[in-house]
């Protein structure tokens, strides 16, 4: 009835190519056996995986376009997190969110050098970059270096701040809102805010 | 590992497969309903060693996983090889 009738499986997202690792056949045992023992359901999971795919990654530009556009909600943002994103009407799952203010003279990037720990709740899953060893080892010692090679350069005389996150501590920057946007919605600044420009390796742009 | 020297960063961001979607979310339906802890699972991860790195991301974190859950008692290493050789079965 679908003219997409004789697509195979190759186009279904829900399969991966090829045969399933040891890896992949290990996590789906162990994730059965959980779900017989009661522990947890087959619902959860597939809600949380929908959840990480359509929810998450666009609570934090919604959240720092808000910011941008009410001077009270920025600074209550500021102050504690959790709570303003909270009275947003956001589960934030239990961790402290320090929200960090870029100026003209702070730059504020944010990694963990531990493992992966990210602000989830508000951006979904890292990429992978965020959790290489490159990025985790680099950060800390060269922010400078790191930021070129995402082509974003700040000027010598801003200081750079690195924010090491952990389970739980998350961070997320509020970038600068960029000239050229006065008078828009927030609905069309959350658009310009991209999950990179909350972590801090790149800047929004007007454009 | 923070500080260390590293090399060029691939910052391109290449997704996740469908199993590592499917371990992403039962390890963070875990730790929501503290069934594990966040900081047993790094440990479990750490104790690696030197086999740290030459695993990928979910693979460590699926190792990790084991371990604790292991350790908590939810299954024995009997059963979780049962149900290994039960799913590897459905998809041959």
């Amino acid at each position: 009835m679908s003219k997409h009738h004789d697509h195979d499986h190759h186009d279904d997202p829900s399969f991966d190519h090829g045969p399933p690792s040891e890896w992949e056949i290990l996590s789906r045992a162990m994730q059965e056996l959980m779900i017989a023992k009661g522990v947890i359901t087959a619902e959860q999971i597939r809600t949380r995986m929908e959840q990480f795919e359509a929810e998450l990654p666009y609570r934090g530009p919604r959240v720092i376009a808000r910011a941008w556009t009410n001077p009270a909600f920025k600074q209550r943002l500021l102050e504690n997190g959790r709570k303003a994103c909270e009275e947003f009407g956001l589960d934030m799952e239990a961790e402290k969110l320090v929200a960090v203010e870029n100026t003209p003279q702070v730059h504020n990037l944010i990694v963990c050098t531990l493992c992966s720990c990210y602000p989830r709740a508000l951006l979904g899953m890292p990429p992978t970059w965020y959790k290489s060893e490159n990025y985790r080892r680099r950060v800390v010692r060269e922010p400078r270096a790191v930021l070129r090679e995402f082509g974003t350069v700040i000027p010598d005389n801003v200081t750079v701040r690195v924010h090491d996150s952990n389970a739980d501590m998350r961070y997320v920057v509020v970038p600068m809102r960029p000239a050229g946007t006065e008078g828009w919605s927030e609905e069309k600044l959350a658009e310009i805010i991209t999950r990179d420009t909350l972590v801090g390796v790149t800047l929004p742009k007007a454009s | 590992m923070g500080g260390e020297p590293g090399g060029a960063i691939d910052t391109v961001d290449h997704g996740m497969k469908f199993w590592e979607k499917q371990a992403n979310a039962l390890r963070n339906t875990l730790t929501r309903r503290k069934v594990v802890r966040l900081d047993e699972l790094r440990r479990a991860a750490e104790d690696l060693g030197e086999d740290y790195l030459k695993l990928e991301y979910f693979e460590r974190t699926t190792h990790a996983l084991r371990v604790v859950l292991l350790e908590h008692g939810f299954f024995t290493e009997a059963e979780l090889a049962a149900k290994m050789a039960e799913v590897r079965k459905r998809y041959e």
